[in-house]
């Protein structure tokens, strides 16, 4: 078991509901966790599908919350989105951009193939410093309530299995392999260098 | 938070110096996680804030490089890279103890070694590169750091895939710190001053330009290699696709073996990846492909480049957005070779390239100086297959190669398959082309790559030295084994029947390498993963405890499978297979097997056996000097698993013992144990008796045991045994062991005390035990057994008996009664054993004798031998007893002296065989002498043969058997024994006992009184007193009698009883006087006495008339109760009393017997016949004490009559 708890990262498009629900999950099992997004904005579900409520990243979620029970609470409310930046912003004040975020990893999440194309542009155009090495690993996760739930669960029992390795760097491979056949779904794995 | 606030207890005035000491001192003595912090605040202080303390504090902060954390150790090398950086000179200190943490056990601090060991050969090189003078010590320094540069290269083959990904990053900024920035090079920001092989100066004089040159390009060199590995995981392979793409971009001079690099990986991903792996590695191809192709100088390359683009996926449109505008690439100037020792940025050859910038892939023309060997392979490789690429050609190709297609898609092809979009253009046949020349290098074929031989051939002939060669060699052997397994899809198959030679010449070295200290290591070690290729490498020998548990484990998952296995019909596979594994490998497992079978052996009887035939193969195998202990252990354990199960249904057991090819010592004594079990007493012996007959080679190995059984203390057991021992007799070849042990067992009865082989291994006994009629009998059994079938044998018995002490000749004695009769009296051994009587075995003859006749009357061979047995040699007249009813009448009458001088209980036995009395199953045998004779033949014994004593007691033994002797027989003896002349001394005897017994004989005794004064009776004195008696005890009814006596005989009568004379008197008065006138005057005168003296005359001959006297019995009958009861006895004894003072020499006779049966009075004597002689002794013996207790009474008696009488007389005088 690595002496030091397994810094991760959990990032989706907007870092609203699936890599926030990743997020409250691994926080409450006790993992170092971090959540982002790599889109140029944040995007919430509109009042139809081609009119999203966008976002900068700068938006806390409290203050989203208040525009959009201003907009349309009852919508918001019965499609869930209040509820969740009530939780969202009871972990953190406002959604964070990966590509500003200069900390280090040892473990990034992505929770769809592009987010996971974004993030491994985003560490490779970094200039390599200490060659520390960050892996990544993408679960698709289809943006919806439920299967962000299903999908956080998941991410936090990939998590431990990694925390409980003796020799993560060794034995993330197998592992790995183990999940993509008990979950039935491939993820997509490679390592960075910081 | 404590240590806040102790900083803030801290006076402010403390110093620096004094804060780290403070700090240090805390350190040592708290847990981990607060000594990071702790230290991690010393660092800050000492490198930071004043580094003038660095030098200080140095060891104590190195101190805890020993620390057991991991944690401690990663930030001991944090801080020393930290501290070199900052102060270079503590490179010299420090540097070896970066080299020691990088050899640390644990990889975290392995990792982080490589990490700081990357960061600090930098820094190293540029201190020394600085340096005007380079010291000894720096020197030294070098030498460590080139060791462990080395040493991390070298790590590329480590197990452990982060600390081989670690390492890769290590080789990536080594390539690119030992090879020129130059003006294409892309130079991130941060690295700017970094060092770089330009910034070396040629002149130095430890750190040489060309020798780092040289270890830049091997470091790529062993990266390429490593990429190409098959085993390759995909981490490591994205790693070094990464960081390939790094070097292509800082160091454009390597683009070209970068982008073949990715050609050969694109065409050959790694078999051993899965499914989303060749996504993530593909996906990360392409971004590193985008990378280099925006680089300036992959102008060059792009064909190729959008070429793997498109395979990845990735639309045109897209490529061309990353391709860079080739003007601007004109202007710049393109990637340059550069060549050693200078520094060019322009070439001569530039002219040259601006030719190829026309043709992107460089085929046109070898480039002999200046490109790769490997890129000119490949490239006329290509060119060479090109023209032959007609559509007829290449569907021949793929018509033969669907041969060696495999049966399931690899997931590398499914992942990389894209449907061909430009087939048929010349592109595409550019690509085909090149895409088979790839693969025709790297297989060692083709025109390119015997074209760069040659050239290599000249060049190595000029350049390389024996070393090279020796290293090149090394790397061969390498990559065979990755060729093979790797491109097992390969389109070219042949490149192991290629012989080694025209190996050589592989691209991968078509430099001269240098001999590294990495070298050797390679060789043993492969690039990439180990699992697949190099088992040896990765695997380590177990311990003896693991393979056995592993084993053991694995067998018994064989055994346990049972069922599944069954299902599919392949059970024998099974047995087979277990009991092939369980006889190879000693230890646990045969016991587990074994105790399997024993759970259920009905079901698993088959492994049982083809365990038990594999061991006895296995056996068989190591002939001579194998040991059967194997084979015995299993067997005895199947055996005795089926001995102690509780119920037997099916004959296991005796078919384990029929099939198994040889019964060991132990399996035999399973085999007894089981026939000592009551329960299973009959399979067991069943069992044994068929391993008697059906392996004669040692049957009477088995044999043995069932006669020993035959002793056994358990009845059933021991019956069992010699029933079937009986049966076995009977066979010829078996018989004579079954004999020759029987009488062996029987020869113990010699000894003085029974051999401890009598008793069991487990009875302690004491060698002195005396015999028992147990252990007697135990030596008897089987003996006794045969007997009946083999009457020869007697004669043994009758040896052993002779020799036997006293107890066991009573034990064998009745012992011996069930066989004896058994073989019957017309067993002519046992009329021979009769007819020899050997001596010291006439008790065993006898009794003999005895057992045969006992039920059955003596057939006439017997009698005859038993006497001529007695008359001939052993007048022992206890022999003819139990053929007495044989004999001839005079015979028995003859030996009847003797007979009734015996014991009384014998004198017993021969009355009632004599007698017919003993038989009660009707089978009575015709006596020789009737009741009758036989009480006449006693009152005819000459009396000096025999005491009267003896004589009497026989007769009383006659008159004991009323049924016998009834009146009428009585009468008749009284009738002959009367007519006798002389009397026989009894007669009166007889005749008052007759009368006593039957009263209504008075009559008849009357008669025979009156006939006995007419034989003048008063001659015979004996038979004269007891005539008075008689008439003394009769009277009134003798008083006829009385009277008929001449008158002298009638004085003699009262002067013995004076007594009778009145009443006789009276009687007489009472006659009519005609009758009275019959009476003699005499007579009347001798019965008046005193009266007057009548002369008594001849009148006393003149009887009575008979017919009165025979009327009157009845009359006396009635009266005779009157008669007192006692008065009877007390008459007999009297009478036996006077007889017996006559006849006083009986001892004299009996002692002559004695004699002649030669059995003194001996105590053995006494011993050795229980049945007779013993019974002969109380004879003598004990006759004494009865008698002494009557004769008292008997005299007393006697002493009361007499007095009595002689007082009548007296009176009567």
């Amino acid at each position: 078991m690595p002496s030091h708890p397994l810094r991760v990262a959990v990032v989706c498009s907007s870092n609203q509901n699936r890599s926030m629900e990743a997020h409250n999950i691994l926080s409450k099992r006790g993992f170092d966790v971090r959540s982002f997004g790599t889109g140029s904005h944040v995007k919430l579900p509109g009042p139809a599908p081609d009119k999203p409520n966008v976002y900068d990243f700068k938006t806390t979620y409290e203050q989203m919350y208040n525009d959009l029970v201003r907009k349309d609470k009852e919508l918001y409310t019965q499609n869930g989105i209040l509820h969740m930046l009530d939780r969202n912003k009871r972990i953190k004040s406002k959604p964070e951009r990966f590509q500003h975020c200069k900390d280090k990893f040892d473990l990034v999440i992505t929770c769809e193939e592009r987010v996971y194309d974004q993030v491994l542009e985003d560490l490779n155009s970094r200039e390599q410093e200490t060659l520390q090495p960050v892996h990544v690993i993408n679960v698709d996760i289809q943006d919806n309530h439920e299967e962000a739930t299903l999908g956080a669960f998941l991410i936090c029992e990939l998590c431990q299995c990694i925390q409980h390795t003796d020799d993560m760097e060794n034995e993330i491979d197998e592992l790995l392999q183990e999940f993509e056949e008990k979950s039935n779904r491939p993820f997509l794995h490679t390592v960075c260098f910081y | 938070m404590e240590i806040s606030s102790k900083e803030g207890e801290t006076p402010i005035e403390m110093t620096t110096s004094e804060k780290v000491v403070e700090l240090l001192n805390q350190a040592a003595l708290i847990p981990t996680d607060e000594k990071l912090t702790v230290l991690k605040q010393v660092q800050e202080l000492i490198i930071n804030k004043d580094p003038s303390l660095l030098d200080n504090f140095l060891d104590e902060i190195i101190a805890f490089q020993t620390d057991k954390s991991i944690e401690v150790k990663k930030f001991v090398i944090g801080f020393i890279e930290e501290a070199c950086k900052r102060d270079n000179e503590l490179l010299l200190r420090l540097i070896a103890n970066l080299n020691m943490l990088l050899k640390d056990d644990s990889v975290n601090v392995v990792k982080k070694a490589i990490l700081t060991l990357t960061q600090l050969y930098k820094v190293t090189l540029q201190w020394l590169v600085r340096a005007k003078v380079v010291s000894d010590m720096q020197e030294a320094c070098w030498d460590l750091v080139t060791q462990m540069k080395g040493d991390v290269l070298a790590l590329l083959d480590s197990e452990n895939d982060g600390v081989r990904t670690h390492a890769i990053k290590f080789t990536e900024s080594l390539i690119i710190i030992l090879s020129p920035r130059t003006s294409e090079s892309d130079v991130p920001k941060r690295q700017e001053g970094d060092i770089s092989l330009d910034k070396v100066p040629k002149d130095q004089s430890y750190i040489r330009y060309d020798t780092l040159c040289e270890e830049g390009k091997t470091a790529l060199e062993k990266l390429l290699k490593f990429m190409v590995h098959p085993a390759i995981s995909s981490i490591n392979l994205t790693t070094a696709l990464g960081s390939l793409a790094t070097i292509a971009r800082q160091r454009p001079m390597f683009m070209s073996e970068v982008v073949q690099a990715y050609e050969t990986l694109h065409a050959n991903l790694p078999p051993t990846l899965a499914k989303s792996q060749v996504s993530s590695v593909r996906k990360n191809l392409k971004l590193h492909l985008v990378a280099v192709l925006k680089h300036p100088c992959s102008l060059e390359f792009q064909g190729q480049i959008s070429t793997l683009l498109l395979d990845l996926g990735m639309p045109q449109n897209e490529i061309t957005r990353h391709t860079p505008a080739p003007r601007e690439q004109r202007k710049r100037a393109r990637y340059e070779q550069y060549t050693e020792g200078k520094k060019v940025k322009i070439e001569p050859a530039l002219i040259e390239d601006d030719d190829d910038k026309e043709e992107p892939a460089p085929l046109s023309v070898p480039k002999p100086v200046a490109v790769p060997v490997a890129q000119s392979a490949i490239d006329l490789t290509a060119e060479f297959l090109h023209p032959l690429l007609s559509p007829e050609n290449v569907a021949n190709l793929v018509l033969i190669s669907m041969v060696y297609l495999p049966d399931v898609m690899p997931a590398s092809f499914q992942a990389t398959y894209t449907p061909v979009e430009s087939a048929g253009t010349d592109a595409q046949i550019k690509h085909l082309a090149r895409l088979m020349a790839t693969q025709m290098t790297s297989a060692g074929i083709g025109p390119g790559i015997e074209q760069c031989k040659a050239r290599e051939d000249e060049v190595g002939k000029e350049e390389l030295n024996e070393d090279n060669t020796a290293g090149k060699d090394i790397l061969i052997k390498r990559k065979v084994p990755a060729v093979m397994m790797g491109q097992a899809i390969s389109v070219v198959g042949g490149y192991s029947e290629k012989p080694p030679p025209s190996e050589a010449p592989s691209a991968v070295k078509r430099l001269p390498e240098p001999i590294l200290p990495s070298a050797q290591t390679k060789i043993t070690g492969p690039s990439g993963r180990k699992k697949v290729f190099r088992l040896s490498d990765v695997i380590q020998p177990l311990s003896d405890t693991q393979i056995e548990t592993l084993t053991s484990k694995a067998v018994k998952r064989i055994l346990h499978s049972e069922k599944a296995i069954a299902q599919s019909g392949m059970s024998h596979v099974r047995v087979k297979l277990l009991s092939r594994l369980v006889t190879q490998f000693e230890g646990m497992m045969k016991d587990d097997v074994l105790a399997f079978i024993l759970d259920d052996i009905r079901t698993r009887s088959d492994l049982a056996f083809s365990l038990l035939y594999q061991e006895y193969n296995t056996y068989l195998s190591q002939l001579p000097s194998g040991l059967l202990d194997s084979y015995d252990h299993c067997l005895y354990t199947l055996l005795s698993g089926l001995q102690e199960k509780p119920e037997q249904r099916d004959g296991l057991f005796t078919k384990l013992v029929l099939e198994a090819p040889i019964i060991t010592e132990s399996a035999l004594e399973v085999i007894r144990r089981y026939c000592e079990d009551e329960s299973r007493v009959y399979l067991g012996m069943t069992t044994l008796k068929e391993l008697i007959v059906k392996r004669p080679s040692r049957q009477f190995q088995y044999l043995h045991v069932l006669l020993d059984l035959s002793s056994h203390e358990k009845e059933k057991v021991r019956n069992t045994a010699l029933a079937f021992l009986k049966r076995m007799y009977e066979k010829d070849q078996l018989r004579d062991y079954i004999e020759k042990f029987a009488l062996n067992y029987m020869q113990l009865l010699v000894h003085p005390n029974p051999p401890s082989l009598l008793f069991g291994a487990d009875k302690d006994t004491e060698v002195a035990a005396p015999w028992t009629e147990e252990t007697v009998r135990q030596c008897l059994f089987l003996y006794l057994s045969l007997l009946p079938l083999n009457h020869r044998l007697v004669h043994e018995l009758a040896s052993v008996y002779t020799e036997a002490i006293a107890d066991i000749k009573r034990s064998v004695l009745r012992a011996i009664e069930q066989p004896i009769r058994g073989m019957g009296m017309n067993s002519p051994e046992l009329l021979l054993l009769v007819e020899n009587c050997p001596k010291g075995a006439e008790t065993l003859v006898t009794r003999c004798l005895h057992i045969l006749t006992d039920k059955v009357p003596p057939s006439p061979e017997l009698v005859e031998r038993v006497r001529d047995l007695y008359h001939k040699r052993v007048p022992d007249v206890r022999f003819l007893i139990p053929v007495i009813n044989g004999l001839e009448k005079n015979e028995v009458i003859q030996a009847l002296p003797k007979l009734i001088k015996l014991n009384p209980i014998v004198v017993k036995e021969v009355f009632n065989r004599l007698l017919g009395t003993q038989h009660s199953e009707g089978s009575s045998s015709v006596s020789p002498l009737t009741p009758g004779d036989l009480l006449i033949a006693l009152h005819n014994i000459d009396s000096t043969k025999c005491d009267m004593k003896s004589i009497i007691k026989a007769t009383n033994f006659c008159f004991g058997e009323k049924n016998v002797y009834t009146s009428e027989v009585l009468a008749v003896v009284m009738q002959q024994l009367m007519e006798q002349n002389p009397l026989p001394m009894l007669l009166m005897r007889t005749v008052i006992q007759s009368l006593t017994m039957y009263p209504r004989l008075g009559g008849f005794v009357m008669s025979i009184l009156s006939r006995l004064i007419v034989k003048q009776v008063w001659k015979y004195p004996k038979v004269w007193e007891g005539f008075v008696k008689c008439c003394q005890r009769t009277k009134p009814q003798s008083f006829s009698v009385l009277l008929q006596l001449p008158p002298a005989q009638l004085t003699s009568v009262f002067e013995r009883c004076p007594e009778m004379r009145a009443p006789l008197l009276q009687h007489v008065h009472s006659f009519t006087p005609h009758q009275q006138a019959h009476i003699p005057a005499s007579i009347m005168t001798v019965l008046e006495a005193n009266k007057k003296t009548e002369p008594v005359e001849e009148n006393e001959i003149k009887p009575v008339p008979p017919a009165s006297v025979i009327v009157e019995p009845p009359i006396v009958a009635q009266k005779e109760p009157e008669i007192p009861i006692q008065q009877a006895p007390a008459i007999m004894k009297e009478e036996e009393e006077l007889m017996e003072q006559e006849e006083a020499d009986p001892v004299i006779q009996e002692e002559i017997v004695d004699t002649n049966s030669q059995e003194d009075s001996s105590k053995e004597s006494e011993i050795l016949e229980p049945h007779l002689q013993p019974a002969e002794e109380p004879m003598e013996e004990s006759q004494p004490e009865p008698s002494d207790q009557q004769e008292p009474v008997i005299n007393a008696e006697a002493n009361t009559t007499g007095p009595e009488a002689g007082n009548g007389s007296e009176d009567v005088e």
